[in-house]
């Protein structure tokens, strides 16, 4: 016995012991807390093995949902002329084409004048657009475009998931997820997956476009009446330093913030200038009087006014005094406690640049106590298939010289592929479990040929004579492995939620057996048939 | 011990047309159930939630059964999971609006527990979406079989044989699928990713019939009762894994495993027959007349 030949078992030992390290190790795969493309790691651990849980043996919340958005692609735009700036070109466009659509602002209409050769595109992120109201709105203001097609541009889809993974992160709902996913007819999703959370929680948060404001609203005398007026001021972007929300014994539930240089020159300029430090401190009646507000800042999210505040006395002396500019700092105040906390995420995050439509995707909320029971169970079922393969195989067999080895080599083929799934941070779902039962099977398929062909013919006497019947076997072995693979591969690169995860591992699986632990099962048995 | 030996069957007694008559018979069968399904509900097989869109609910509520439709302003139909005390499956049509509010609003908890815990998961899939995953998982299919076709014709390089292997497959998935529609199995993500294990499964043993007759030397009875040893074996092994864990699963109420374990069951069984009946015929045809002509 030497080592050369029996190189097959060298390498699956040290495949299996790799493995158990990847599985058990602490510190292996989690430790680095994200992957390359800024993904978090974000998917729960449990237990003792490094092994990943998905929502299925987890428990959550996944939502899958296009963007709730129409845009026009391949759009006539005028050229952007020499000295001309692009933004006034396009904004021009923005207006326009608003200016033909009911309730829609022009902030809600982004055109994107394309560089030569590149699609010009005209995009409205507002859901209650159709494309036909939308299509003529192009018409009116004489722009022709290509087609008109549900949803956003790329550039605004990698915002979207941006600033969703943004608010996940900020909302501390450790293990949250979203991403891009493209269907291969050509539709576009995003999957926002949430352990721990419930439907509502991730539903406000996906179909909340988080825009925060602050507005002044203040009364001006025309000639007898009064009017009032309201100002947008501040917007997400203006700030400097968002600090957590606290909860103050004088000023409440609020989230300190500090402006940047010019938003802070503005706002003190226009408080000045709108009476807001002199008649207009501490002259808020908004909770008292709608109607006759006052001088009023109010806090605005998504067009709601969550909160009014009066411009204090102590703020309204150190605008006057220019002390403001210099150190810009305020806080924003809230109702309560939670409002606070959104109003944190929604400051630090920014704005989605358009919602996502839940009426045209799927969610999928498991309790988190029903997947601890699946988990398990799950694991039983595997087990138990396992025991009845193994009871298959001796009866079979009926000597444990060939059954023994059989059912190892095919258990070491589910230890390789969970090392794997530990050492890529794989989140295992039900599906994965289906397809390690199905390696299982297919696994214990092929050393059954294995056995029967080496052993068909009479017995073994020298290593050439199992050489030959090996290499026989091993056609067979390949051409179904090959099938499988090709069979599988299709459902690998479609986006079909459950049948991804299990056509990889069923991949995956058929390649290791065909490369590692199949031809270490002929070495075992070599050696044991030939007594060498 | 008691071990289990394959039988050696006499294929002599029968001719060709007598060992293919049953498969293709059944197979015909199984294509009329589905061209019936396809007449009478507008899809050849049931499809669940995933595909047509709508809302499934597993609950777990004191009010009884009869009276859970009640509570909601949709249409729900109601199936209680045999292994799970006063738990339901409930479902819904797609756009039936917010039912997960409307169970924790209007039924009952259990005791000991709050309205919270009422629902216990919960799978909404609007109608385009499903519609598009039917797309999807049908396209997905197709190109399976194509690609397992291709291939299996790469490596025999012989007419016949190669179409008795993409044959068997064939008909190892739709007696199954007209079997599901016999006993109520609705079509789901999980039951789609059973029937491409079968063609996994199916072209295994095929393979391996196909190389014992072709490329090895020797008595064609002979070579197939070799084939066969290894693989009804190698049938037989995965079918007792799979009917032990459709049953286990099912007891469990695991819906996902215990359906993918029924349709690898009757799918396992359906190939045992497609290959050593119309497979051996079609080879002994081809080996002892069609070569000659």
């Amino acid at each position: 016995m030497s080592w050369r030949d029996n190189w097959r078992v060298i390498l699956l030992a040290i495949f299996l012991v790799v493995s158990v390290y990847a599985l058990v190790a602490p510190g292996v795969g989690g430790g680095d807390g994200g992957d390359a493309a800024g993904n978090e790691s974000l998917v729960t651990t449990d237990g003792p093995t490094n092994l990943k849980f998905g929502l299925e043996l987890s428990g959550g919340t996944r939502i899958r949902a296009p963007v709730d958005a129409v845009s026009a692609y391949d759009v006539d735009m005028p050229e952007v002329q020499e000295g001309e700036d692009r933004n006034e070109v396009q904004s021009e466009v923005e207006r326009r084409v608003a200016g033909n659509l009911s309730d829609v602002d022009a902030a809600d209409v982004t055109a994107r004048v394309g560089a030569p050769n590149e699609s010009s595109t005209v995009e409205v992120r507002v859901g209650n657009v159709s494309e036909e109201e939308f299509a003529s709105a192009l018409d009116t203001a004489g722009y022709d475009y290509d087609r008109i097609e549900q949803g956003v541009t790329d550039e605004t889809r990698d915002t979207i998931v941006r600033t969703l993974r943004d608010k996940i992160s900020q909302a501390g709902l450790a293990g949250g997820s979203a991403q891009e996913v493209t269907t291969a007819d050509g539709n576009n999703f995003i999957v926002i997956e949430m352990p721990n959370a419930n439907q509502s929680e991730v539903e406000s948060l996906v179909t909340e476009r988080g825009q925060v404001q602050v507005v002044a609203g203040f009364p001006v005398q025309e000639g007898n009446d009064t009017e009032y007026r309201e100002v947008p001021l501040l917007t997400q972007g203006d700030f400097s330093r968002i600090s957590t929300a606290e909860n103050h014994p004088q000023n409440g539930p609020n989230v300190p913030v500090v402006l940047n240089d010019e938003p802070a020159q503005n706002f003190s300029e226009a408080m000045q200038k709108f009476g807001f430090t002199g008649e207009g401190a501490d002259a808020c009646t908004y909770q008292a009087d709608q109607d006759n507000p006052g001088y009023c800042l109010y806090t605005v999210v998504d067009g709601e006014i969550v909160y009014s505040a009066s411009m204090g006395g102590d703020l309204a002396g150190t605008i006057e005094s220019g002390d403001f500019v210099q150190n810009p700092g305020f806080v924003m105040q809230t109702t309560n406690m939670s409002e606070a906390r959104e109003l944190q995420i929604h400051l630090n995050a920014g704005s989605l640049p358009a919602s996502l439509d839940l009426n045209d995707g799927t969610s999928y909320f498991l309790a988190p106590s029903l997947a601890e029971e699946f988990k398990l169970y799950s694991l039983i079922t595997g087990l138990v298939a396992v025991l009845a393969v193994s009871i298959a195989v001796f009866l079979r067999y009926g000597d444990p010289k060939v059954a023994a080895p059989m059912l190892v080599t095919a258990l070491s083929e589910v230890v390789i592929l969970l090392g794997f799934a530990a050492a890529i941070q794989l989140p295992l779902d039900l599906s994965h479990i289906a397809g390690f039962i199905a390696v299982i099977g297919t696994g214990v398929d092929d050393l059954i040929i294995i056995a029967d062909e080496v052993m068909g013919e009479g017995e073994v006497h020298s290593s050439r004579v199992f050489q030959s019947r090996f290499r026989k076997a091993f056609w067979v072995i390949g051409a179904a492995a090959a099938t499988t693979i090709v069979a599988m591969s299709p459902l690998a690169v479609l986006s079909l939620g459950d049948l991804q995860g299990f056509a990889i591992i069923t991949i995956l699986g058929v390649l290791i057996g065909v490369l590692v632990t199949r031809p270490a099962y002929g070495d075992i048995l070599r050696a044991l048939l030939t007594d060498q | 011990m008691v071990a289990f030996e394959v039988p050696e069957v006499d294929y002599t007694e029968y001719t060709n047309r007598q060992l293919a008559a049953v498969p293709l018979a059944l197979l015909a069968v199984a294509l009329l159930i589905l061209a019936g399904w396809f007449v009478t509900t507008g899809a050849p097989v049931q499809l669940g939630t995933e595909f047509t869109g709508g809302t499934e609910l597993r609950i777990q509520t004191a009010t009884p059964p009869s009276e859970i439709p009640n509570q909601f302003d949709a249409d729900a139909s109601v199936t209680p999971v045999q292994t799970a005390d006063d738990t339901y499956l409930v479902t819904f049509p797609p756009d039936s609006g917010d039912v997960e509010q409307q169970a924790r609003n209007n039924l009952e908890p259990v005791s000991g527990q709050s309205a919270a815990d009422i629902v216990r998961s919960d799978q909404e899939t609007s109608a385009s979406f499903g519609s598009s995953t039917q797309r999807l998982a049908l396209y997905g299919l197709g190109v399976a079989f194509v690609g397992m076709s291709v291939l299996v014709f790469l490596m025999f390089r012989t007419f016949v044989p190669s179409i008795a292997v993409v044959l068997s497959a064939f008909s190892d998935i739709v007696i199954p699928l007209a079997l599901m529609n016999l006993l109520g199995i609705e079509l789901s993500l999980g039951t789609v990713a059973a029937l491409l294990m079968l063609i996994g499964y199916s072209v295994d043993s095929d393979i391996l019939l196909n190389n014992h007759i072709i490329r090895r030397s020797g008595d064609f009875y002979e070579s197939t009762y070799r084939a066969m040893q290894t693989g009804v074996t190698m049938t037989v092994t995965s079918l007792s894994a799979m009917a032990v864990m459709a049953l286990v699963a099912s007891v469990f109420g695991i819906d996902l495993m215990a359906s993918i374990g029924i349709v690898l069951v009757l799918g396992l069984a359906t190939d045992l027959m497609n290959t050593y009946m119309l497979n051996v015929s079609l080879l002994r045809w081809w080996k002892f007349e069609g070569v000659a002509r």
